[in-house]
């Protein structure tokens, strides 16, 4: 292997032992497709589907909600019903089974003195069929024991800084209840579709670290530098 | 996140709930196994999860469907109680997979001695490299 001009490639650390949990998951998943309860190819498919998804139908529900009161008074009585409306079943949020953890959705919506943030103290609950996985740092104790002590105080280390008048409320997830957060509508967005106030919605607002900006869109295009040195064609 | 090998009171702890029994093999595991915590300590791994939990969660929710073994919610009103019982101490996602091992044996689906016998196996396997 070529080496690189600038000192060698040094590898990530990895765990480097078989732990006594990690066989026991495979015993039991080896023990569950030998008694016919599922597939390997089952299987599969719901670790392929774990990995997929993502924060946009959330996104889209929010931007729906800000366009369409109707919607909007669905979403806050029932997010469970107003998930499906943006295709995200939560009794089979899959396509092909129900989800391993199946429970209520309640949209919590920010208003100019309210701002809620969503945590789970006790482990990582997310609302993953609408939002996706979490993010590193929702799972960390750092986020999850200091949150809901210091909110104020978390939020600005995300940059969030937040007027005194506004009271902050911090929801924290269960392994029955799951929560995503409906920020406010923000200015210079007058006249945007759907599409495009989706866009703008991005997970950590969905969780309530962040507020929405109509300049900072999930799926904007990333800053291309050029080459300190580029290659050089001669023909 | 600790492991359980440094609290005596939660490994000497007996079963609370009468309606739950500790299964002899998933004890020696909840005491002896290393946790995904401590493992990152010493090999000094930042990944929040073991490389193991994208896949017991695809097995949770297989088991949910086709014949319906462990229905979602039966299997997480389990784990609640496991996880206040028997495995009260465990971290996350550790206490969610003996919790589930423990279910299917309580339910019949395998039986102790034969996930016994898979986890000699499996270790043999995975440690022959």
């Amino acid at each position: 292997m070529a080496k690189r001009d600038q000192g060698e490639h040094k590898a990530a650390p990895m765990v480097e032992e078989v732990s006594d949990f990690e066989i026991l998951e495979l015993a039991v998943r080896e023990l569950a497709i030998e008694k016919g309860l599922f597939t390997a190819d089952d299987h599969r498919h719901f670790t392929e589907f774990a990995h997929s998804i993502g924060p946009l139908p959330a996104a889209r529900l929010v931007a729906k909600a800000w366009l369409d009161p109707q919607f909007k008074k669905l979403a806050l009585e029932d997010g469970v019903a107003a998930s499906k409306e943006v295709g995200i079943d939560w009794l089979n949020p899959t396509g092909f089974g129900t989800p391993s953890d199946y429970t209520d959705l309640r949209v919590l919506e920010d208003t100019p003195t309210v701002k809620h943030v969503v945590v789970c103290t006790l482990c990582s609950c997310y609302p993953r069929p609408i939002l996706g996985h979490s993010p590193e740092w929702y799972r960390t104790p750092n986020y999850r024991r200091r949150i809901v002590r210091w909110p104020r105080q978390v939020l600005s280390e995300f940059g969030l800084q937040l007027p005194e008048n506004v009271e902050i409320r911090v929801e924290d997830s269960n392994q029955k209840c799951r929560f995503m957060v409906m920020p406010m509508r923000p200015e210079g967005t007058e006249g945007w579709s759907e599409e495009e106030l989706a866009a703008i919605v991005t997970r950590d607002c969905l969780i309530g670290v962040a507020v929405p900006h109509p300049e900072r869109k999930q799926n904007a295009a990333r800053p291309v530098h050029k080459a300190v040195h580029p290659v050089q064609h001669d023909h | 996140m600790g492991g359980t090998q440094d609290n005596p009171d939660i490994n000497d702890a007996k079963n609370t709930s009468s309606e739950y029994t500790s299964i002899a093999i998933l004890e020696r595991i909840r005491k002896r196994g290393r946790v995904w915590g401590d493992l990152c300590a010493q090999y000094g791994v930042e990944n929040p999860d073991p490389p193991w939990k994208v896949c017991l969660e695809g097995t949770c929710e297989a088991l949910a469907v086709q014949a319906c073994a462990l229905p979602t919610l039966e299997r997480r009103w389990a784990e609640d109680e496991l996880s206040e019982t028997l495995y009260q101490g465990v971290p996350f996602p550790e206490r969610q997979l003996l919790a589930l091992a423990h279910t299917l044996i309580q339910r019949g689906l395998f039986g102790e001695d034969e996930l016994a016998r898979r986890i000699e196996k499996v270790g043999e396997r995975l440690n022959s490299v």
